[in-house]
């Protein structure tokens, strides 16, 4: 309990002192707008609501909410020790995503039902839920009125430590958002938000270029579980980004009012509005764009960019460059590959901190090469030798286990996340062998094959390995290759803040010409792919990991002549079509109708 | 009339500009969502108040004196539905599918145009006007028409013939074939015949008519019935059933199902295919408890071909539960959906 911050599980009596000196405060700062942090405004406590609405609320909130977070909403319902971040423990009052200031209570009006207002910060929360956590959006499922019940439930039966209608205790004071004019996104308020970032001390934290790997594994909230700080790069994931990740207002709010319960303090004192747009500007601008700077197209289904399943290679003359920023490699676009949880077979992995990968890809006469760059906030090498060996895909026998269902707060995964074993990070893909003789759409089952048609499987782990496999199965343990591993290249691995480039080239066909063991590429054919990646720090080691979807690679053709040819003959006959139509028109006219 | 006509009219303007506003990203796209399980009739609806609102534009231009020609009324029209497939209906309708409403369509606006003999000539004087050319204006325009069309039907057959990269479309079957029978920790259960342990009255008794009496209830939120809240420390048989299956479904289920079971949850965004999502009418609500019971054991690896057993990282559940903890499972996922497994009979 000692890990509770002041206003978490104070006594009475401090709570009352507290009160008083605030409301002290607040009646000298009469007047005084200086008092205030700039953009910031004094606000009424909103009324209680109505017996009927929390009574209707309750009834909302146990059919969809008790299961993660609890009869006493505590965050302890049964889905929650497999959650990380844990569900909400509402009982303390504090909540992240306000438009109050530091340590206040958030915005709730029952009777403030238009989404997006900037006056409703919990009915935000729920239209919108928490991207990049369990919290789903309620719009569309829940009426506005149903979500105006279950939060006057919330708010009034399950907040126990604090009061939404205490004037003694409570004060709000609300970042004025829908006033203050966004600063533009110039080059020059982009290049001071790369400035400011470094003087007010956010890499700390948020790393050097954002990934978020900075003071990655010393955090905790203030209930103590450990907490990791927002990668800038994947905007779509901030909790506050309300739908509209390349939002920047969403940034200058989470800057200008903290987010309660975490180390992640309000700058509203200490920074300028002016300063407070520089920043959120830099940090917009560090989210994931296409190649023309545009920002990624978000589906709306799932809040996650849109996912092309096609990975293009494309042909290159001579040797392929080993740096990802050679102009062979600019040229070709990358795709999002989304990565999720192994939650099929034992151990699952409910909890999978890579959850996405970026990959690129060319190909010559010999050899295709795969770049793959993905986030990680450490680069883990397991100390000393692993106790199993690289073939062995069965590891629970070595402490690899999937977490348990119900183990309370000590036991969960937000609990254990910075304690587990280290293992190697990993990246791997599997093609099927002899996709040729595979009629589509059959394939290999995406985990590590099957008896009947078996994967080529290439592992590469941080301890610098790179190996070829064989899958047959996902309870097989693979089989070593060793005279493929001869050919396969690792042409680069480096982790630089907060993220891994991993190149490996292999050639695109075995010493033979056939392709009974070692997958063949052929030009202009659609060949099935599936990645897998393991984070060393959150225990992932065999099974344990994050896997995509079956995705296609191609080695993209030249474009062949016909290409060329046939639309222009195409063309000429339209031109001959139109000259027949023309004369007979003219024909029937003069009455010479044949 | 004129009054009721310019009602109309308006609405056809700003839906108009509503519409051209999301295409070109200035109007949020989700200013009017599409609800699902009311799709298709917020569509239908949607469609009707545009033809509604082009009829009241199209009175008050002539009243005005401004008479939109037939042709162009068509051809606009026409024009419209594509637009409207293309850009307002989310997930994104294939080409293959637009093509053919675009036939459709086409179809249906040829016979408005050619109903009768009066009207037929009205459609197709503006193209004959081109053919013939009297004017200069019309000669510019046929010379330009001449020009265009063999470079627009050229280009677009080298776009089509140009190599793409676009993802191969496989279809799947969602529902394949039961199996006469399962058998699931060693024991054997007849699909036709066996019944979920845990749909039970107060006597203990299989009673399906007393468990569709305490399931959610449908419509907007699907909540609770009153008075039958799993969570009721007094709450005995089905529904402190339903609420262990709860438990279960949020410790095992909920990251691909969703916290509200339709498909959405945590890692469902990563998955093709992606996860089944149990409101839709068209899945558990038209199949029966012991097909749901083959699916959940057996998970993905255990599907026939047509359904991509490789693909599927459903798990097969007898592997992480008990065969009580399936039954409880698919007990929960009925009464939060408010559904009704089907019978047999």
């Amino acid at each position: 309990m000692s890990k509770f911050r002041m206003n978490a599980k104070a006594s009475p009596v401090i709570g009352v002192a507290i009160g008083a000196l605030l409301l002290s405060a607040s009646a000298v700062g009469i007047g005084h707008a200086a008092d205030l942090p700039e953009g910031f405004a004094k606000g009424e406590l909103a009324p209680a609501p109505p017996a009927e609405m929390i009574e209707a609320g309750k009834r909302v909130y146990f059919t969809k909410c008790v299961w993660c977070h609890g009869v006493d909403g505590a965050g302890d319902g049964p889905g929650a020790d497999r959650l990380w971040p844990r569900p909400r423990n509402f009982n303390q009052g504090t909540f992240k995503i306000r438009h109050t200031a530091s340590g206040e209570l958030p915005l709730f009006n029952y009777n403030e039902r238009t989404p997006d207002s900037g006056k409703n910060d919990l009915f935000d929360t729920v239209t919108h839920g928490l991207p990049g956590s369990a919290m789903p959006p309620w719009e569309g499922i829940l009426t506005e009125e149903q979500r105006s019940q279950v939060l006057s439930f919330v708010t009034t039966q399950l907040v126990k430590d604090r009061k939404f209608t205490d004037k003694q205790s409570e004060t709000q004071t609300i970042l004025q958002l829908g006033t203050i004019k966004p600063a533009e996104a110039t080059e020059d308020s982009v290049k001071k938000g790369a400035q400011l970032i470094v003087d007010k001390k956010c890499i700390e934290c948020h790393g050097v270029e954002g990934r978020g790997d900075g003071n990655a594994f010393n955090l905790k909230d203030d209930w103590g579980f450990s907490i990791q700080p927002a990668n800038w790069h994947k905007c779509w994931n901030f909790r506050g980004s309300r739908q509209d990740p390349y939002n920047v207002r969403n940034i200058f709010r989470t800057f200008s009012t903290g987010v309660n319960g975490t180390p992640m303090p309000s700058f509203a004192d200490s920074t300028s509005v002016e300063d407070r747009w520089n920043i959120a500007n830099f940090v917009n601008s560090l989210c994931e764009r296409d190649e023309e700077g545009k920002p990624l197209g978000i589906d709306p289904l799932t809040d996650k960019p849109k996912i092309n399943f096609v990975v293009p290679s494309m042909a290159v003359e001579g040797e392929i460059s080993s740096d990802p920023e050679n102009e062979m490699w600019k040229k070709q676009g990358r795709r999002y590959v989304a990565m999720g949880g192994q939650i099929t077979h034992k151990p699952r992995n409910f909890v999978n901190r890579i959850d996405d990968i970026w990959v690129k890809s060319l190909y010559n006469e010999k050899s295709v090469v795969y770049l793959i760059q993905w986030d990680d906030r450490t680069k883990s090498i397991a100390e000393g030798k692993l106790p199993w060996a690289p073939t062995q895909v069965n590891v629970e026998n070595f402490g690899v286990k999937e977490q348990a269902p119900k183990t309370g707060e000590e036991g969960s995964i937000a609990a254990a996340q910075n304690n587990y074993a280290v293992y190697n990070d990993a990246i791997a893909f599997q093609f099927p062998i002899k996709w040729q003789e595979i009629p589509a759409p059959f394939k290999p089952r995406y985990l590590f094959g099957d008896a009947k048609f078996n994967a080529d499987i290439l592992k590469w782990e941080a301890d610098g390995s790179l190996r070829s496999f064989k899958g047959t199965g996902w309870d097989q343990d693979f089989e070593e290759r060793d005279d493929f591993e001869e050919k396969v290249k690792l042409l680069k691995s480096e982790w630089k803040n907060g993220q891994w480039t991993v190149m490996i080239s292999r050639p695109l066909k075995g010493s033979k010409d056939d392709y009974d063991d070692y997958t063949r590429f052929d030009i202009g054919k659609y060949i099935p792919m599936v990645f897998f990646a393991w984070d060393g720090h959150n225990g992932d080691a065999g099974r344990k990991m994050a896997v995509s979807a079956f995705y296609y690679t191609i080695l993209q053709p030249p474009i062949p002549q016909e290409v060329y040819i046939y639309p222009a003959v195409i063309a000429v006959g339209v031109v001959f079509l139109e000259g027949w139509m023309l004369t007979r028109r003219s024909n029937k006219k003069k009455g010479k109708v044949l | 009339m004129k009054a009721l006509m310019s009602v109309g009219a308006l609405i056809g303007v700003l839906g108009l500009l509503m519409l051209i506003g999301m295409i070109f990203g200035v109007v949020p796209s989700n200013t009017v969502r599409l609800v699902e399980g009311y799709m298709p009739m917020q569509v239908l609806s949607e469609l009707a108040i545009f033809v509604a609102g082009f009829a009241g534009l199209s009175y008050l231009a002539n009243s005005m004196g401004m008479t939109i020609p037939r042709f162009w009324q068509g051809v606009l029209f026409w024009a419209f539905i594509q637009t409207y497939l293309k850009f307002r209906i989310y997930p994104p309708i294939p080409f293959s599918v637009r093509a053919m409403y675009g036939v459709v369509s086409f179809v249906a606006v040829f016979m408005w145009v050619s109903a009768n003999e009066e009207d037929w000539k009205k459609f197709r004087q503006p193209i004959l006007n081109v053919l013939d050319a009297n004017t200069g204006f019309h000669k510019a325009l046929r010379t330009m028409y001449l020009i265009l069309l063999p470079i627009l039907i050229g280009g677009f057959s080298f776009m089509t013939m140009k190599p793409s990269v676009d993802e191969p479309i496989e279809l799947r079957t969602v529902h394949p074939a039961p199996p006469a029978s399962t058998k699931v920790h060693g024991k054997t259960y007849t699909l036709q015949t066996s019944q979920n342990p845990y749909r039970v009255n107060l006597e203990g008794k299989y009673d399906q008519a007393y468990s569709n009496k305490l399931i959610v209830e449908q419509g907007m939120g699907r909540l609770m019935a009153p008075n039958a809240n799993p969570w009721d420390d007094k709450a005995e048989g089905y529904l402190k059933y339903v609420r262990e299956g709860g438990e279960i479904f949020f410790q095992n289920c909920h990251f691909c199902h969703g916290d509200n079971l339709n498909g959405r949850g945590l890692h469902a965004f990563a998955f093709n295919p992606i996860p089944a999502n149990f409101t839709d009418p068209g899945t558990i609500a038209q199949l029966q408890e012991t097909f749901i019971f083959w699916r959940v054991a057996k998970g993905g690896i255990g599907l026939p071909n047509e359904g991509f057993p490789w693909a599927s990282v459903m798990p097969p559940w007898e592997q992480h539960l008990t065969t009580d903890e399936i039954w409880k499972v698919i007990l929960f996922e009925y009464w939060h959906t408010g559904y009704y497994p089907r019978t047999w009979d």
